[in-house]
């Protein structure tokens, strides 16, 4: 029986679906029964997505970058 | 060409339209921004990705949308850094700072592997909520930061480009079994801090 630690130590291959069918299955029935381990992975889940939604840093010089690539690709041609 | 959004902006890249190099300059340079840094470190990555995209130019022409625009301008800048390197190649560094935060550590298991500390259980269950807390960001910012570059460049290359672990492989040439280790590791000290900061409502 997979412990909590395990199941923490194989967190990510469960996000990245790195696990073997046989892991899986252990994961799969360990979270069945902790709700700890079910909070985690819903918590590392959301961290996830928290990362995807932090807004981008900014660009400095975008404009001048942009204008200096168009000016290039037209004095290629 | 397999990919259509692509090869109507590749259009309007080959035909000069400036505002056609701002959307692929915004869109992308993040990405490229992390594979650079994670090759040729902080220092020298700004330089890289300047030097990359100038390689971009020069081979627009040449782009034959055999690959996605995003895996083609990502494979320029790897190529760019490495040459940048030439034979000094790093080691894989597989350091792992501490973060402001720690991580989810031997410290909270016993002896048996059950929890000694249960996981807290946030406030919020959206992105947005937890968000909404400008200290947060902040918070969050400077848990980023404290990551090696490595383990910093990975983390964002998959969960904020969306990158396969195997594209992550192959553009830093590391195997993917560091890979799997570096993302962990990252994912534990943002979890960390998030926890914190539910927990405590402070950084």
């Amino acid at each position: 029986m997979l412990s909590c630690k395990e199941l923490v130590a194989n967190s990510s291959d469960l996000l990245d679906s790195q696990l073997s069918l046989r892991q899986r299955l252990a994961v799969q029935m360990h979270l069945a029964m902790c709700y700890r381990c079910r909070r985690f992975i819903k918590q590392m889940r959301l961290s996830q997505r928290v990362l995807r939604a932090l807004p981008d840093a900014a660009i400095p010089e975008l404009e001048e970058l942009a204008a200096r690539l168009a000016e290039e690709v037209r004095t290629r041609r | 060409m397999d990919y259509p959004a692509d090869s109507a902006l590749l259009a309007r890249l080959l035909a000069g339209e400036e505002k056609a190099f701002r959307e692929l300059v915004a869109t992308y340079q993040g990405a490229m921004r992390a594979v650079a840094f994670a090759i040729v470190g902080s220092r020298n990555a700004d330089e890289v990705v300047q030097d990359a995209w100038l390689a971009v130019v020069r081979n627009l022409k040449g782009f034959q949308g055999r690959s996605s625009l995003k895996t083609w301008l990502l494979t320029i800048t790897a190529n760019t850094a490495k040459t940048r390197l030439k034979h000094n190649r790093r080691e894989v560094l597989l350091d792992d700072l501490p973060g402001p935060h720690g991580t989810v550590g031997e410290k909270r298991f016993a002896d048996d592997g059950h929890w000694l500390r249960e996981p807290f259980a946030w406030h919020q269950d959206t992105p947005e909520a937890l968000l909404t807390e400008e200290e947060l960001r902040e918070c969050l910012e400077k848990t980023l930061t404290s990551l090696s570059e490595l383990q910093g460049s990975v983390l964002l290359l998959r969960e904020r480009q969306g990158l396969e672990l195997e594209e992550i492989c192959n553009l830093l040439q590391i195997s993917l079994s560091n890979v799997r280790v570096l993302l962990h590791r990252a994912r534990l000290k943002v979890f960390a801090t998030l926890e914190h900061f539910e927990e405590t409502g402070q950084c």
